[in-house]
């Protein structure tokens, strides 16, 4: 779905993604984690073609995104971030519908998935006619995911979508969110720096730190077979204590 | 609903450009044989002048427009020169020291060969093709004066007759006593012995006068308080201060174009004394009459034994008045719309642009920050030969007036949306040009609007200075009413003008109220 061929990405002089190459398999749901600052969200928005690497070059569905295309190419994308991003002068249901409308969805279908949608996301429907600035965090990211659902894209990119929400709304936010990914076969891209998070939603696990991937591959992997001290550290500050009691194993054999 | 909360946007757009057109396109000027207009400056000796010229001119046939009160010297003479007014009088040390500064041969301030100077005067009007005619009668200069029935019982005629009294008290006012050719001078000029000397403020000079505080005090020798107060102007008789002839200044042009009226206008030639021309302004100050019936009368005892005085009964005054007011209105509102709508047109694109170009965008709001600090009599002064006289000048000057607030709010209700905002709608696909106008412009409209009203307050406000290039407006009203003292009168422009500031701040309370998405009233 994804190919980045050795792209790498500075701002004002200091390296913020060392150059590096990857793919994102078509269906697989793939998590970047990482401490605050590693450059998780700058790698996703270079997947979105929001910023350009500096060097090398960034294929999505095999081509290469570009200028002239891109508006093209996000629209098989949707991408969520913390809040939803949503557009404050729009409701719920205008920030879902701005773009189907304009590209010539009919009234019939659009009421038909945004209502497919809510139950999807069990957004209460009469929330839909509430402004971004009346809705708890928890609905604001329905809201938000309902939008990048709207135009079914083949990929989810979500940026630290549960960001700022209580224990329990995440939870259930979690596990809807999976679902939805797991039932509509989506490619998805999550970045949190949450380990317990990312163990939940991903295939595969993608741990950065200082703007370079430093293990990929599964968790069991990186309790196991850390391909760093600075893995076992990361790992260890989630204070989970059965992965601390682990790893604690593993360093007394 | 979202196309309910945003219009769409090319439409009225389109339909904005059309109607800022249909108002601004005046009608071609008939060709009607010989039209003929007068100018004045905004002070009554020049309005009744004007008058008289315009009645004058219109004894031969010809259609005359007296375009009164406009806004200074360097206005008229552009709007001469250009040849949106025939004729005006103005004064020849004026003409000297402002219309042509810089282009005669330096001269003396105390003139001492009067014909050469007024020869050179007409040469250098030549060049801009004016006529110079010979002198009116009257010089409008400073002076010094005295109660009448004191200066007989002193025997006091001349300023040199002062010597012999150095016990008389002098009531000046402050610009008198700081000019440069003002009372020091003019005391050692003189060898005045007089110490009793005070600054005051005219109107208080005249009191001390009536009162016998002060003696003597500085006045205008045309000054409609000379007859008023029976004050005898002393004679300057060692030539201190300079000539201010009234003359007139006429376009060579209408010599061919109306032969007929601009000869008229030349019987004024040597028929005013500083006498007479202030009993008509007293007439008009002190009496109340109107300039129009004091010119008639004048004219009809001078020059013209047939022309018919108009009456000036009180109730066809006030309803003038009101007629005045009504029109004042429509043409107020007429200024600040149709500014106003232009400034929107191009400073809301202008402030687009700004917040999308860094470095360009400091440069236009930097200009347009500039355009704002430009004294408004200047602006007009510079638009007269591009714009003329009357509502373009006034409309174009407002709307470069308009600019800064609705540019800079534009700017910065674009620049204060969040980045991650602006991300979004990228990412979700919308073209820049649907960003722009489904997101971020919706976003930056509350601000936008705001610095609309600013712009619409500021604009009724400012829109009185059309009045000083013959638009009308409130201005007109306001500044008939600062001329003639008349307090009632400058409040029948300063109330109405205040209320229809008040009206832009409800209306566009309102405007917002429609447009602004609720969603964005919710977070304030
Ligand atoms: N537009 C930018 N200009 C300059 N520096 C930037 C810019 N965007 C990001 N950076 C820098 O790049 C680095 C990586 O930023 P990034 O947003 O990718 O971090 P992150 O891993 O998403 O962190 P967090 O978990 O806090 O969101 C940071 O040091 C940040 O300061
Ligand atoms: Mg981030």
């Amino acid at each position: 779905m994804f190919k980045l061929d050795k792209i790498s990405k500075s701002f004002d002089g200091t390296q913020v993604l060392k150059p590096c190459s990857l793919e994102f398999k078509t269906g697989e749901t793939s998590v970047l984690i990482g401490p605050s600052g590693c450059g998780k969200s700058t790698l996703l928005r270079l997947l979105a073609g929001l910023i350009q690497p500096d060097l090398g070059t960034v294929f999505f569905e095999n081509q290469p995104l570009s200028p002239a295309s891109l508006i093209f190419q996000r629209r098989r994308m949707g991408y969520v971030i913390q809040e939803g991003g949503l557009f404050p002068h729009l409701t719920a249901l205008g920030n879902i519908t701005l773009l189907a409308s304009r590209l010539g969805m009919t009234p019939i279908d659009v009421a038909k998935r945004v209502e497919y949608l809510a139950s999807l996301t069990r957004l209460p429907m009469e929330l839909l006619n509430r402004y971004p600035g009346q809705l708890s965090g928890g609905q604001r990211q329905r809201v938000g995911i309902m939008r990048a659902l709207m135009l079914d894209p083949p990929v989810l990119l979500l940026d630290e979508p549960m960001g700022a929400l209580d224990p329990l709304v995440r939870y259930d936010l979690q596990e809807d969110l999976r679902a939805i990914i797991r039932s509509l076969k989506k490619t998805a891209i999550l970045v949190t720096h949450d380990m317990g998070e990312a163990s939940f939603f991903g295939d595969r696990l993608l741990l950065l730190n200082v703007g370079e991937i430093v293990q990929e591959g599964h968790l069991d992997d990186f309790i196991t077979k850390p391909s760093s001290p600075y893995v076992t550290r990361f790992i260890n500050a989630q204070r989970m204590p059965h992965l601390i009691a682990r790893t604690a194993g593993e360093a007394c054999q | 609903m979202i196309s309910l909360l945003l219009p769409s946007w090319p439409k009225t757009l389109a339909i904005c450009l059309a109607f800022f057109f249909c108002l601004v396109a005046k009608p071609a000027r008939a060709a009607e044989p010989p039209g003929v207009a007068i100018g004045s400056k905004s002070f009554t000796e020049s309005v009744i002048l004007g008058e008289i010229l315009s009645q004058l001119a219109r004894q031969t046939g010809a259609v005359v427009s007296h375009r009164a009160e406009l806004g200074g010297t360097r206005i008229l003479w552009e709007a001469l020169k250009k040849g949106d007014i025939d004729a005006y009088v103005d004064y020849t040390g004026t003409i000297r020291d402002e219309l042509l500064a810089g282009e005669l041969p330096a001269s003396s301030p105390v003139a001492n060969n009067k014909t050469n100077d007024f020869q050179q005067l007409r040469a250098g009007l030549q060049k801009h093709q004016i006529h110079l005619s010979m002198p009116l009668g009257f010089n409008n200069t400073y002076a010094l004066g005295m109660r009448e029935t004191l200066a007989a019982k002193l025997n006091i005629k001349t300023i040199s007759d002062l010597q012999k009294q150095p016990g008389l008290a002098l009531g000046l006012s402050d610009e008198f006593v700081e000019r440069k050719d003002g009372w020091r001078q003019l005391a050692s000029h003189y060898r005045l012995p007089q110490k009793n000397m005070r600054t005051m403020n005219h109107t208080l000079a005249y009191q001390g006068l009536v009162n016998d505080s002060i003696q003597i005090t500085d006045l205008y020798t045309t000054d409609a308080e000379i007859p008023f107060y029976q004050l005898r102007v002393l004679e300057d008789d060692l030539a201190f201060f300079p000539s201010y002839q009234a003359v007139l200044l006429i376009r060579a042009d209408l010599f061919q174009r109306a032969p007929l009226a601009a000869e008229a206008l030349l019987r004024l030639e040597g028929k005013l004394t500083s006498t007479a021309i202030a009993a008509l302004s007293a007439r008009v100050k002190l009496e109340k009459i109107s300039e129009t019936v004091v010119a008639a009368q004048w004219l009809r005892q001078n020059l013209e034994p047939n022309l018919l005085v108009p009456d000036d009964d009180q109730s066809a005054r006030q309803r003038r008045l009101l007629q005045r007011l009504g029109q004042a209105t429509v043409e107020h509102l007429f200024l600040v719309v149709v500014s106003l709508l232009a400034a929107i047109l191009v400073a809301v694109p202008l402030g687009i642009y700004a917040a999308r170009h860094d470095r360009m965008g400091q440069i236009v709001l930097a200009m347009v920050g500039i355009v704002q600090t430009l004294p408004s009599l200047a602006l007009l002064v510079f638009m007269i030969p591009f714009f003329g006289l009357g509502p373009t000048s006034a409309i174009v000057a407002l709307f470069c007036y308009s600019l800064l607030p609705i540019v800079r709010n534009t700017y910065s209700g674009l620049r204060q949306i969040p980045p991650t905002t602006c991300e979004s709608a990228e990412v979700i696909g919308l073209s820049a040009w649907d960003k722009l106008r489904l997101v971020e412009f919706p976003l930056a409209l509350p601000l936008v609007l705001s610095g609309i009203k600013t712009a619409a307050v500021i604009n009724v406000g400012t829109a009185t200075i059309g009045a000083l290039v013959g638009a009308g407006g409130y201005g007109s009203v306001i500044l008939t009413g600062i001329r003639l003292l008349d307090i009632p009168l400058i409040l029948q422009g300063a109330i109405p003008a205040a209320l229809m500031a008040l009206l832009a701040q409800y209306l566009f309370g309102w405007i917002e109220k429609l447009l602004v998405s609720p969603g964005l009233r919710l977070n304030r």
